[in-house]
């Protein structure tokens, strides 16, 4: 196990440079910095701007500064918000968005397999055409376009749910943003399960359990469920991924402040700090996932051994 | 009463994309208490989906009709909850192929002792003791290391042995082995054809399913040929291989080596 | 002898069996199948609508006028979904609209099948290092969130329509290359390669004439399923502001300004997001079709 951490981890770091470099230099290739929009400022001071900012050194010099004030965490200032760094307003808009996405991710999960599951298990009945339709909608209805139409339901004409703001983190204001958010992956997730559910089913040992004459709960539980989860587990990074992507749409519509809000609004702007600031904490994010379901591989299937690729 | 099995008429059918197919066309034979009878046929000739429809694991789209009495029970009868009581406590399954037929996941302790928890409501103590016998009638070795591991560690001899072992945990009345040697080589053949003379002098009633008449020729007692379907010979198994009436059968023993009759 | 008769009468049943090609069987299961079929039709139709629809209407799709703001459907006034906050016929712009989703979709579509196809028959045929160096990189990019990826590159480059193109292309590869890698493993150990191989062929002309011609049925099913997310993918950004610029439409921006004034003009929302819904929805069966007819299990 520590064998795999440390795999992971020398091909993170170095992961995670080419991926601040990449943001970096792909920043500066912008046509304009990030000051050239506002009024033409006399040269003094366009000076001093440039010299606290580091622009006026070669741009080696300066992806160096910033390399290593980034991996030690510090993210630097934000170009826009001048009386703020970026680490401050990420860690604003961090609770809100690791709430909506880890609640994103568990329903995701949770919903996703167990509707694969009784899918497959009551194959071509009503249930597994009512499971499967469903996740149709997710996967053909677009977020941004079932979150309005949850919202004018529920919101308006219903009344039963706020349909913007955070509202302090009060759960009424999470259910929409998180049910809308995560129906795409309940999806996506869905079908995968069912499929392999349906594939385990039809395996030799399945029919060995079944000649033992055990109760069909008991061969679910303890044969089925852990044979058909583990391409769901390859899938966990991807599904962050999604749900990251779909979060910044999310919190757009449903007004909520949190780091995708800042994202898009450094990307209009040109807030080269601020932007790569997100994506290397998004980056960061996903490579914990991956090593997250690299070992719940190990842990699930006791056929990979630890250095097998 | 010393039939343990009656089949009387037995037919099944299955439900295809291009139609009805009948896979066993009215066949009919006993099985006695204490006997091996070998089930012989190519493939295609119904062997299997005879026994599997007698345990009630055929797939969805076949249907079986006719008397199958086991236990003064027509086992065609029966609901699947009745069903899942007889197999595994009364009628032991052992499956073709040892590389796919084992739970990845599970301990082969587990695997083992899962049969006898849930069938003679035995504690797990009692289970892993009745497992380490059953291991050691099937020749196994180092029983105690063996209930620890995953079926990907061992050898496919080793696996068949333990689908072996599987079948007798609750002291079955029947077993039925579907092509238990085919998917080894010839030399663990030959082990695991041994279990199945230890278990025959035991008389344990075995039903052996198989393509290959060199291996009925030294366990079975009695032999029934099947061909599309049909039963075209039954009886002992020196009669029949020796002195075989039906032209299929002729047929079938003349494409077994010279040498091995 | 009798031997001789069944013979003969064998010879002459195997002689009688017509064969089908590989291809009309699999277009004969895909027509069979109701949920493929109905997509084909509804994308057709879609797919004509948009094309040759805004010829036939009275509005231009950026005609405003005035008078005739926030105007619900209404077959009178020839306005027959309503129009927007500019007086802009709403019919018109969905079928402009349409033809810059579903051409994104297809365009964008066509390059990354070009960059995943390219990149994974190279990766899977010559394999080793090279290989597991090619799929290392596509795992890392895999995880990335593309949505970021392409808004920084549309914030780098301009709003430009065909960088758009571009952009949203070159990141959707990655799931082609890995399935079309994973192909060209399996394809690679079949016998018909070494003989290929074993006639002195070049690796250049083996991989164009007998690799990619056996991954065509993937590669056919996985366009089907890619293309709605492009889709989606440009509306996303279209939705955030990002995607199109005025006056060109697509269904994310009428979308997006649709779910903006939802509540006074439900006709905003529910039309553009029915046509995007119907779309992606066929796509999705028609892919589901292909994929079982190309290689029917049955589930």
């Amino acid at each position: 196990m520590i064998q795999l951490l440390f795999k992971r981890l020398t091909i993170a770091i170095p992961t995670l440079i080419i991926i601040i470099a990449f943001v970096f230099f792909l920043m500066r290739l912008a046509p304009g910095g990030p000051f050239t929009n506002e009024r033409a400022l006399p040269p003094e001071i366009e000076q001093k701007i440039n010299e606290t900012y580091d622009l006026d050194k070669p741009i080696i010099h300066q992806f160096g500064i910033y390399l290593s004030k980034t991996l030690k965490g510090d993210l630097g200032p934000s170009y826009k918000y001048k009386d703020f760094t970026v680490n401050e307003l990420i860690a604003s808009g961090f609770p809100v968005s690791i709430t909506l996405g880890l609640s994103a991710i568990l329903l995701s999960l949770f919903l996703g397999c167990l509707l694969g599951i009784i899918a497959a298990i009551k194959k071509n009945t009503a249930i597994d055409y009512a499971v499967m339709g469903v996740s149709l909608v997710g996967i053909c209805v677009p977020s941004f376009v079932l979150a309005p139409i949850l919202s004018l339901i529920f919101g308006l004409y219903l009344g039963l749910l706020p349909i913007s703001g955070w509202g302090n983190g009060s759960i009424y204001n999470l259910i929409l943003p998180v049910i809308s958010l995560s129906l795409p992956q309940i999806a996506i997730i869905s079908r995968m399960m069912r499929a392999s559910t349906i594939e385990t089913l039809n395996s030799d040992f399945i029919k060995t359990a079944r000649s033992k004459g055990l109760p069909k709960n008991r061969i679910i539980r303890k044969h089925v469920i852990r044979a058909s989860i583990l391409p769901i587990i390859d899938y966990l990074a991807p599904a962050t991924a999604g749900l990251m992507t779909g979060s910044i749409i999310i919190e757009q519509i449903f007004g909520l402040p949190g780091i995708g809000r800042y994202f898009v609004v450094g990307a209009l702007q040109r807030d080269y700090t601020l932007v790569s600031g997100v994506m290397i904490l998004y980056a960061s994010l996903l490579m914990f996932l991956i090593l997250i379901s690299d070992i719940l591989r190990v842990l699930l299937d006791p056929r990979v051994k630890i250095n097998d690729e | 009463m010393n039939n343990i099995l009656e089949v009387k008429n037995l037919n099944v059918k299955f439900d295809t994309t291009q139609g009805e197919v009948t896979a066993v066309n009215n066949i009919s034979f006993n099985i006695k208490k204490g006997e091996c009878i070998g089930v012989a046929g190519e493939s295609g000739s119904g062997k299997t989906q005879t026994f599997f429809s007698i345990t009630g694991i055929l797939s969805d789209n076949g249907k079986a009709t006719g008397e199958v009495i086991f236990n003064n029970l027509n086992l065609l009868d029966l609901n699947e909850r009745e069903l899942t009581k007889i197999r595994g406590k009364d009628i032991g399954f052992i499956f073709q192929d040892p590389m796919t037929s084992l739970t990845p996941h599970m301990k082969i302790g587990d695997q083992l002792t899962e049969v006898s928890i849930y069938h003679d409501k035995k504690s797990k103590s009692e289970s892993t003791k009745k497992a380490k016998e059953v291991l050691d009638k099937v020749r196994l070795p180092r029983i105690n290391n063996l209930i620890k591991k995953y079926p990907h560690e061992l050898s496919g001899g080793m696996r068949q042995r333990i689908m072996i072992g599987i079948s007798l945990m609750c002291n079955p009345r029947l077993i039925i082995a579907d092509e238990p040697t085919t998917a080894l080589d010839v030399t663990t053949q030959k082990d695991i054809l041994k279990i199945f003379s230890d278990l025959q002098k035991e008389k344990i009633t075995i039903a052996l399913i198989t393509h290959d008449i060199g291996v009925l020729a030294e366990v079975s007692d009695n032999i029934i040929i099947m061909n599309e379907g049909s039963i075209v010979e039954k009886g002992k198994t020196n009669k029949v291989l020796v002195t075989p009436e039906h032209d299929y059968t002729k047929h079938l023993l003349s494409c077994v080596p010279e040498w091995l009759k | 002898m009798m031997n001789n008769d069944k013979n003969e009468k064998l010879i002459k049943k195997a002689l009688s069996v017509k064969g089908t090609s590989l291809l009309s069987d699999a277009f004969k299961r895909l027509i069979r199948n109701k949920a493929s079929l109905s997509g084909l039709v509804i994308l057709s139709i879609i797919t004509l609508l948009s094309i040759f629809g805004p010829y036939f209407l009275k509005f231009d799709f950026y005609e405003t006028d005035w008078n005739s703001i926030y105007l619900p459907p209404d077959f009178e006034s020839g306005h027959y979904f309503g129009t927007d906050g500019n007086g802009r016929d709403l019919l018109v712009r969905i079928l402009y609209g349409g033809r810059l989703s579903l051409t994104i979709g297809v365009i964008a579509t066509l390059v990354s099948v070009l960059i995943g196809v390219t990149y994974g028959t190279i990766s899977g045929f010559f394999g080793g290092k090279l290989d597991i160096t090619m799929m290392r990189i596509v795992e890392i990019l895999y995880a990335m969130p593309y949505l970021i990826f392409v808004i920084i590159l549309m914030v780098i480059f301009g709003r430009n329509i065909y960088l758009l193109f571009l952009a949203i292309g070159a990141v959707e590869w990655l799931t082609m290359a890995r399935i079309v890698r994973g192909q060209t493993i399996s394809i690679k150990e079949k016998e018909f390669i070494e003989a290929s191989r074993s006639l002195g062929q070049s690796s250049v002309f083996i991989i164009l004439k007998h690799i990619i011609p056996n991954l065509a049925g993937t590669i056919i099913v996985y366009i089907t399923l890619m293309v709605p997310s492009v889709i989606i993918l440009e509306s996303f950004l279209s939705f955030l502001g990002l995607g199109v610029q005025e006056p060109l439409t697509s269904w994310g921006v009428l979308i997006s300004e649709g779910s903006r004034d939802m509540e006074t003009a439900w006709w905003l929302l529910i039309f553009p997001g029915l046509f995007m819904v119907l779309t992606l929805a066929s796509l999705n069966f028609i892919g589901d079709g292909l994929r079982d007819a190309l290689d029917p299990k049955d589930y």
